[in-house]
């Protein structure tokens, strides 16, 4: 059965979303500690120490430093390694443990509303860890340890939104596949890990072999963190954020409704 | 509870026909009607594997039948399943509470999953908490709960939104006796509200004392319905006749029984118990007459073994 794209709309959707929303807000003070935290640990250790050991770093032909490299690649990793996790690790959980999509589903709620809920979910917390991290980079540049436009990273906090929903759908896509949270290592390894060191996040990567062109070409996360890279570096739009928009939007419009399609025979034992 | 315009209303709380259900090719439920009325349970029996709880899912919309229609106060549920399921609660057989909230705070997510928003919510959930024994509770995590208050809490968030019609997939199932004592009392308390029932099983006292009507299921079909002890007569026979299995006369009895065309008595432990109408017993009695037997009315006990023998 085709996914109705409308019950992204539908009160439902969102009452599954305000589920989640309300969880989160009552751990609120645990919860905010790893988005606010990683991006300061990360940027101290690699960005200032490991950093310190690359005094000649360059990123298209411009010296630039290794922390202000590395700093929009983090605001594109958090986006899609939060939603990821989120659509994987934690529906799961309430998928197959605690049972709570089917205390939903007894009620008006139905199955794409749960999808659409989850997804949305994983999106809002994806793009509210962003926000973090750029508050943070906010911080390093206001005390001068970090040269580079970021409040630009507020123009782009829609697209972070869009990728962190497109994240969630290849989450899901495993969520709905994988035998137990035993074999999660998979996916997490042979898809996830390369899809996110392989994409300019945290190294430079060029397209030098036909192989190579083709994987920065198609991974999504190399067109973000290239374009936000760019944005913050360089004060610019650039066509890495118009690629990264209509990979994220292709891989919603395809994996969404597979995600259901595969949810309904897992949950529900039909199609 | 209930508004009094739906109490009223002649129209069934549910009434379900020819309902399908396939699975990986094979019928799992094979055109299952049903009726329920406002103030009126109605016990699904069957053992494990008969079709109960498919039936039961598609009922309350969790499953989509392959054929067949389902009207829950008069609206087809395939024409408008939202409202529908505005009018049904459903007490699952798993605890689907949800884990991250407090008992209180689940009656109150509960009402979020449906429209038009239950009235007067906070007076809802203190009336439902205080009802169902759960207000010492409302402030702990349903984790924490014995079984039977865990039962509770998933039949109070079922009520929640004041539904017509009331679905409960084996409630009792591994509560004690005292526990299983006051569910019982909830349910029969639930019905004299004028609230429509349907419940599954496995216990026979507690299908024989709480069900208005029965529906017994072997294989996805229906093989006997309607008041108890016309069920029994039906599929087990007025009368059950016990007898020690290693009475010296236990393989004449059974070689009457197989001349008589009778089926076959069933060994539960060491007796044997034989099925018979009144004219095979009054035969039985004359032919048999020297020997210790007892003669009790058939219970659903009987009925599953009944069951289980043919399938």
């Amino acid at each position: 059965m085709i996914l109705h794209y409308r019950a992204a709309f539908q009160w439902q959707s969102h009452a599954v979303l305000g589920r989640h929303l309300t969880v989160y807000r009552r751990n609120w003070h645990t919860a905010a500690l790893p988005p606010l935290l990683e991006p300061v640990i990360l940027l101290l250790a690699f960005g200032v120490g490991l950093g310190g050991f690359i005094p000649e770093f360059a990123w298209r032909g411009q010296p630039v430093s290794y922390l202000a490299y590395l700093a929009p690649g983090m605001l594109a990793y958090t986006a899609f390694m939060t939603a990821f996790f989120q659509a994987l690790f934690a529906a799961y959980i309430r998928m197959h443990y605690q049972k709570t999509w089917e205390g939903q589903l007894i009620t008006q709620v139905r199955l794409e509303h749960v999808v659409w809920g989850e997804m949305l979910w994983a999106a809002t917390l994806g793009t509210t860890y962003a926000l973090i991290v750029t508050l943070v980079l906010a911080g390093f540049s206001l005390s001068g340890w970090l040269d580079l436009h970021w409040f630009s990273a507020l123009l782009v906090l829609p697209l972070l939104f869009l990728a962190a929903l497109a994240f969630a759908t290849l989450g899901l896509l495993f969520t709905a596949i994988v035998p137990s949270i035993d074999h999660m290592n998979i996916p997490f390894f042979l898809v996830i890990m390369p899809l996110g060191f392989a994409s300019s996040t945290y190294f430079p990567m060029e397209g030098d072999s036909l192989w190579a062109a083709v994987w920065l070409t198609l991974n999504p996360l190399h067109h973000l963190a290239e374009g936000i890279r760019h944005l913050m570096l360089v004060g610019e739009m650039n066509y890495h954020l118009a690629a990264a928009f209509g990979l994220f939007l292709l891989m919603i419009l395809i994996l969404a409704p597979v995600d259901e399609l595969l949810l309904r025979r897992r949950v529900l034992g039909e199609g | 509870m209930l508004p009094d315009s739906l109490i009223a209303s002649d129209e069934p709380v549910l009434q379900a026909t020819g309902l399908v259900k396939q699975f990986a090719g094979r019928r799992v439920v094979d055109e299952v009607g049903l009726r329920c009325q406002a103030g009126q349970v109605l016990g699904l029996l069957g053992a494990n594997g008969a079709g109960k709880t498919t039936t039961l899912r598609m009922c309350y919309g969790f499953l989509q039948p392959d054929a067949g229609t389902i009207r829950i106060a008069g609206i087809d549920r395939r024409i408008d399943p939202e409202a529908a399921a505005r009018r049904v609660g459903v007490c699952t057989q798993d605890d689907t509470f949800d884990a991250d909230f407090t008992v209180r705070d689940n009656l109150l997510q509960m009402s979020r999953y449906y429209r038009p928003r239950p009235a007067e919510i906070k007076a809802r959930i203190a009336a439902l908490l205080e009802r169902f024994g759960l207000d010492r509770y409302a402030h702990a995590k349903p984790d924490t709960l014995s079984g039977g208050y865990r039962r509770r809490l998933m039949i109070a968030r079922a009520l929640i939104h004041e539904p017509q019609l009331l679905f409960l997939d084996e409630p009792t199932t591994g509560l004690d006796p005292q526990a299983r004592l006051e569910v019982w009392e909830l349910i029969d308390a639930l019905r004299r509200d004028g609230l429509g029932i349907v419940l599954t099983t496995h216990y026979m006292d507690e299908a024989e004392r709480l069900s208005d009507e029965l529906l017994v299921l072997r294989e996805g079909r229906v093989v006997a319905s309607g008041q108890s002890r016309a069920v029994l007569g039906d599929l087990v026979g007025e009368h059950m006749l016990v007898l020690d299995a290693h009475d010296p006369a236990a393989p004449a009895v059974r070689a009457w029984v197989r001349q008589a065309g009778l089926p076959e008595p069933a060994r539960v432990l060491s007796d044997l118990h034989i099925a018979l109408d009144g004219p095979g017993l009054a035969q039985f009695s004359s032919q048999f007459g020297d020997l210790r037997f007892e003669v009790r009315p058939p219970t659903l006990d009987d009925l599953f073994l009944k069951l289980a023998e043919k399938s």
